[in-house]
């Protein structure tokens, strides 16, 4: 479960103080599948950061499993990313020079996972994304839409419980955007894994359970989720 | 991330950017390469000059002169004899024989043998032309290497050693064949060299033995040895009469355990006499050496400074270039700590590349070479170039580390990078 209460990110100083988010407040339980959408700029974004701690905004708390992880020290957040959460970017961010093994196990080292399970573990994310008979190959040789499946692949070989998604199928066509779609929301559900899709793109947001929208730093809407205990 | 995978990381990294990081590890070679080659110079000169002082000295034997009085004025003239006039009028302390029974006084000396090196006009052999020849004084302590026969223990009087070419000139057949035969040295006596007709002597030898060249002996190249005994016969008929006649430049103590030889030297040092040990004339020779290989590994020192700079930036751009990486790193939980690691380990394998490569041609072409370098400086069978596994090892060692120092920088840039920042990059 993912309680987010009353975050405000300010950047800037002073007259030039920009709000990029303001008293953000909500739920989300585990195994949701949730779409955060707005506008480029809107502050999706900024949340998504403050969500994974990345960024630290001012004021509110950020709360996994009971745990408030803005107050963590940073080595105990970068823990915890390694372990609870991963990541899909638009651009992929996979080495190009390095083999599709090499790119996947990078979070099993970060985790420091026992070197004898990790061939296992990346076998079995490639396969996830029947990328399988590619693991010796580099991955520049990848097409655009296998890359993000790479990239899928990487996200999802550490099992994390939390998978954030930001403008996923961004730089894909609707065929290909369409099957990297499938892999994730498959992953969610087999795993009752919290996923959260940053995007704009109205179609991938209505195929998730809920969907929160921001404008100009605020929430502005939120369907498919409880009230927050915060108003009770 | 476990220390294997990030060193694994910068291993792979580095693979990726095959020309560059051979490129900058090349500047390293360069200051590896002169290091390797300087230190292998130094250690096979200091065992060179080691070999040579051990042949021809010996640690019971201490040099002696007289102290030369570090003055400009004019000084009182002395009818005793303490100073010799040389032919453009200087005079310079010598030793004499109330000298030599004075430190023959001294506790712990054995003997105190004058240089006699008696001046002859020439050698020769039955049938054979008459050869200019110089004599030294035979020590049994000095290591000699022979073509032909071989001393035991002292020569004897009557017995010569002659060198190979002057055994060939001669006309022996071979050094073997010199062995047992007879040569004969003549001597003017000097006292009579104004006279119409001056008395001259020829002086009978057996040959016992012929040394050859060696890149250790002083003495073999181009004098002939006789005993102390017959050097001092020679001198006395070549010098008495003569004003110079029993004033030595040059003296040899001999103590009797070379434990005292210090002790002995400094006595005599006290007493205005200059003395050297063994010991002393190999730290001359060694100080010679070390200020070469000083000079040497300045170079060296200087190619490596300039490499860390291109360590500093191929790292700083290699961080700059590789921004996104670093910040997928940290978003997927690497901490800053390893992340700059990473860069760090980069660096010593460029330090670790670059040492290896610049070693390992400086051993290739030092081993090649030493051959060559021998037979050009004429040094018998010893090679100049030594290298000691050991000394290599700490070269590249030493270089990773100065490697890893240089990518500090870079690597604390890479620690410190934003992850939103860096992936914002598009």
């Amino acid at each position: 479960m993912i309680e987010v209460k009353g975050i405000t990110k300010t950047y800037g100083k002073k007259q030039n103080a920009f709000l990029a988010l303001e008293d953000v407040t909500f739920t989300i339980p585990e195994g949701t599948t949730v779409a955060i959408v707005g506008k480029s700029g809107s502050g999706k974004s900024t949340l998504m950061h403050a969500m994974s701690g990345l960024d630290r905004p001012e004021i509110g708390e950020v709360i996994i499993d009971g745990e408030n992880i803005l107050t963590l020290k940073q080595r105990k957040i970068d823990a915890f990313r390694a372990s609870k959460m991963s990541f899909i970017f638009q651009s992929f961010f996979i080495q190009p020079n390095e083999t599709c093994y090499d790119n996947v196990v990078l979070p099993l080292e970060i985790a420091q996972v026992p070197r004898g399970q990790r061939r296992a573990k990346v076998e079995a994310a490639l396969n996830a994304v029947e990328l399988g008979d590619k693991i010796r190959k580099k991955a520049a040789t990848l097409s655009g839409g296998q890359k993000q499946r790479l990239a899928i692949a990487r996200a999802i070989v550490n099992e994390p419980k939390i998978l954030f998604a930001d403008e996923p199928t961004g730089n894909l066509d609707s065929t290909t955007g369409a099957v990297v779609e499938d892999f994730l929301f498959n992953y969610s559900k087999d795993n009752n894994a919290t996923l959260i899709i940053v995007t704009h793109d109205v179609e991938l947001a209505e195929k998730c359970s809920a969907r929160i929208e921001i404008v100009d730093g605020k929430v502005q809407a939120i369907y498919g989720l409880d009230k927050t205990e915060d108003e009770a | 991330m476990k220390i294997t995978d990030t060193i694994r990381r910068a291993g792979r990294s580095l693979r990726q950017a095959k020309a560059r990081t051979l490129l900058t590890s090349l500047a390293i070679g360069v200051g590896a390469f002169t290091i390797t080659l300087s230190l292998a110079g130094g250690q096979g000169g200091r065992d060179y000059t080691d070999a040579i002082v051990k042949a021809n000295t010996d640690v019971k034997e201490i040099s002696l002169t007289k102290k030369i009085p570090v003055t400009t004025s004019i000084q009182e003239y002395s009818a005793d004899g303490a100073g010799t006039t040389d032919a453009f009028g200087g005079s310079f302390p010598t030793i004499t024989n109330k000298d030599i029974d004075d430190i023959l006084k001294i506790d712990g000396v054995e003997s105190v043998t004058p240089n006699y090196a008696p001046t002859v006009n020439y050698i020769t052999a039955e049938g054979q032309k008459k050869y200019v020849a110089t004599l030294s004084e035979f020590s049994p302590s000095v290591t000699l290497e022979y073509a032909a026969g071989s001393v035991d223990g002292d020569l004897k009087t009557g017995e010569i050693i002659l060198t190979e070419d002057y055994a060939d000139i001669l006309g022996f057949e071979n050094p073997a064949d010199a062995v047992g035969k007879k040569v004969e040295i003549n001597a003017t006596k000097l006292s009579t060299s104004f006279n119409p007709v001056p008395e001259t002597q020829n002086f009978a030898y057996t040959i016992k033995g012929v040394s050859s060249a060696s890149g250790l002996a002083f003495r073999s190249q181009g004098t002939m040895l006789v005993s102390s005994e017959e050097a001092k016969n020679l001198y006395t008929y070549v010098n008495e009469g003569t004003p110079s006649y029993g004033k030595f430049v040059l003296a040899a103590v001999r103590v009797e355990d070379a434990d005292q030889a210090e002790s002995i030297k400094q006595v005599l040092n006290d007493k205005g006499y200059d003395a050297q040990t063994a010991k002393d004339v190999l730290g001359t020779v060694n100080t010679f050496i070390n200020v070469l290989l000083g000079i040497l590994l300045g170079f060296g020192a200087l190619a490596v400074l300039t490499s860390v700079f291109g360590i500093i930036n191929t790292q700083y751009i290699s961080v700059l270039e590789r921004t996104q990486q670093i910040g997928l790193m940290k978003a997927l939980g690497m901490s800053g700590r390893d992340v700059g690691r990473l860069f760090k380990f980069e660096a010593a394998w460029v330090g670790f590349l670059g040492g290896a490569i610049g070693s390992g041609l400086a051993v290739i072409v030092g081993t090649i070479s030493n051959p060559f370098i021998t037979e050009a400086l004429d040094i018998g069978d010893i090679y100049l170039l030594k290298f000691d596994p050991m000394q290599v090892a700490i070269v590249i060692i030493g270089l990773m580390l100065i490697s890893v120092a240089a990518g500090i920088f870079p690597a604390r840039k890479a620690s410190r990078l934003d992850p939103i920042e860096a992936l914002r990059t598009e």
